[in-house]
């Protein structure tokens, strides 16, 4: 099977999720490109960065603006891909603002590598033919274009 | 036609009954109050007055004859009930209104003073004609009807702010409880991730197989704990837990994460919804059993088939983890593993019955749970 790794962006306020989650990410085969904890940070590597793909988590440093490093991302570049990551899934908009969708926490570490291997399918060679994990919501509109 | 001095003149004659006009005679004897009053005098000044008047008022006849009757008003009478008196007058109608007056002595009484205009054959305006009643007994009647329908009134309003007060109270303490125990629950969530994100690096440093092996297996009941407890504020009920729900999930993560096709998840789950007390031990149970199904029993070249059942019977949760590998025997002579006294220690804890079972081939574990609220003081 092709591997097409990710670039990923982690957006991120706890140091040690922040820390296994690019780890995991790294024995994956993809690669992570930037760690943000609150909307400066995250606003400096929207910019630089190259990646394709950004886990953000909603509660960062400076309050509950993942939602807002999502929107910014996604405005930013046309094929970029966002999922949320968070303990409280209610505080996303019902569009999702365009993210693909979001793994609640606490997530499995094989919960989570479940997700990435549907979310690589989906964002390299769309529609994703893995049956959609446990662990991932998606977001009404990707429901609908992945036909979930 | 009469002369008007004739009232004066019967009224001076304090005439025996049944002398001259037996109407004038009726008038003077009768016991309900009456006066009459001549228009045709400056400021209207009573002409007569009865017996039974005089003794209402207190007053004797000589110090009300010439008098106009607004002497019998005081402080407390109603000024528009006198304004209304006053246009009848003027206007020559008939009015009725009951009045506080006042007696000589300055008592009050309540007055149902009835006034009519009487004129003569060519109508012209001659008298007018007062009877007055003490009504200070059905006055006093009506004005307490008055009083306790306020003070009803008032209660019930008073009642009504103060519940609208409380609801209002209760209402920004839920708002305050919930808004805690959401911030308790972001926290607990975070907190059990970041227990397994420790766990889960300390994992990769470590190159020896057996303690990887012992690490991963508490990795994996540290995550059964945290999707519990996701599961809990994702269903909205923090009293109850599908036990059938969290099989699913548990299962199909742990066959996926093998990787393997060979390896099949079959069940046959019906929803159990399990007191929230009992989740957490149940679940750590389900954990055990399915990791060690696919650790032990699946682990083989060949594959094989993972079944897991729940169903619910007369207040027991049933719950089945089964496999169709080498099953016990094999495993029967070594002593007891860590996860098989686990499961046993929170099977006890649960008060539940286990049944390890060979299913040839394979393993079959039964566990039977009381769910039933009657055992929680046993």
């Amino acid at each position: 099977m092709q591997h097409h790794p990710l670039k990923v962006l982690i957006v991120e306020d706890e140091a040690v999720l922040a820390m296994d989650l690019e780890f995991l990410l790294e024995e994956a085969g993809h690669e992570v490109v930037g760690w943000a904890t609150c909307l400066k940070e995250a606003d400096e590597l929207i910019n630089k960065s190259e990646a394709d793909f950004a886990l953000v988590d909603i509660h960062l440093t400076d309050g509950t603006t993942g939602v807002t490093v999502a929107d910014r991302i996604l405005r930013a570049k046309d094929d970029a891909a966002v999922v949320f990551m968070t303990a409280n899934p209610k505080l996303i908009p019902h569009d999702f603002v365009g993210a693909i969708g979001v793994i609640s926490k606490p997530y499995t570490a094989k919960g989570l590598l479940a997700a990435l291997r549907f979310l690589q399918q989906g964002i390299v060679a769309p529609p994703p033919k893995l049956q959609l994990p446990t662990g991932l919501t998606l977001a009404p509109a990707y429901s609908n274009r992945w036909a979930l | 036609m009469e002369n008007k001095d004739d009232w004066h003149l019967t009224s001076r004659l304090n005439a025996e009954h049944g002398k001259g006009d037996p109407f004038a005679a009726a008038v003077r004897a009768t016991r309900m109050p009456m006066i009459i009053t001549d228009p045709g005098q400056p400021d209207n000044p009573i002409i007569f007055a009865n017996d039974a008047f005089l003794q209402m008022s207190g007053y004797t006849r000589e110090e009300i004859n010439g008098r106009n009757c607004r002497f019998l008003q005081g402080p407390d009478t109603d000024c528009s009930d006198v304004a209304r008196i006053r246009d009848a007058i003027k206007n020559r109608t008939d009015i009725g209104v009951d009045l506080l007056n006042y007696r000589k002595d300055g008592s009050t009484f309540w007055n149902a003073l009835y006034i009519s205009p009487v004129s003569n054959e060519a109508g012209e305006l001659q008298y007018f004609f007062a009877s007055q009643l003490d009504v200070t007994d059905r006055k006093k009647y009506e004005l307490r009807i008055i009083e306790e329908k306020n003070t009803f009134e008032k209660a019930v309003s008073d009642r009504t702010a103060d519940l609208l007060e409380t609801n209002h109270q209760l209402k920004s303490a839920l708002a305050i409880k919930d808004a805690l125990l959401h911030e308790v629950d972001h926290r607990v969530k975070n907190n059990m991730q970041i227990i397994s994100s420790l766990i889960a690096m300390q994992l990769r440093t470590i190159d020896d197989q057996n303690i990887k092996s012992s690490l991963r297996a508490t990795l994996g009941r540290v995550e059964a704990m945290s999707t519990v407890h996701r599961r809990f504020y994702q269903s909205g009920d923090v009293t109850h837990f599908d036990i059938a729900a969290f099989v699913h999930d548990l299962a199909s993560d742990l066959v996926t994460a093998t990787g393997r096709l060979d390896v099949r998840l079959e069940t046959d789950l019906e929803p159990v919804q399990v007191p929230a007390e009992k989740a957490a031990p149940l679940a750590l149970m389900v954990n055990e059993l399915t990791t060690n199904a696919i650790k032990h029993g699946l682990s083989s070249d060949s594959g094989g088939i993972l079944l897991v059942t729940t169903r619910r019977q007369d207040d027991r949760c049933y719950v089945t983890v089964a496999d169709n590998g080498p099953g016990m025997i094999e495993g029967g002579s070594k002593p007891p593993t860590y996860g098989k006294s686990l499961v046993e220690r929170l099977g006890k804890q649960l008060q539940a019955e286990l049944q390890w079972l060979d299913a040839k081939p394979g393993l079959r574990v039964e566990i039977s749970v009381p769910i039933g609220q009657r055992l929680r003081g046993q």
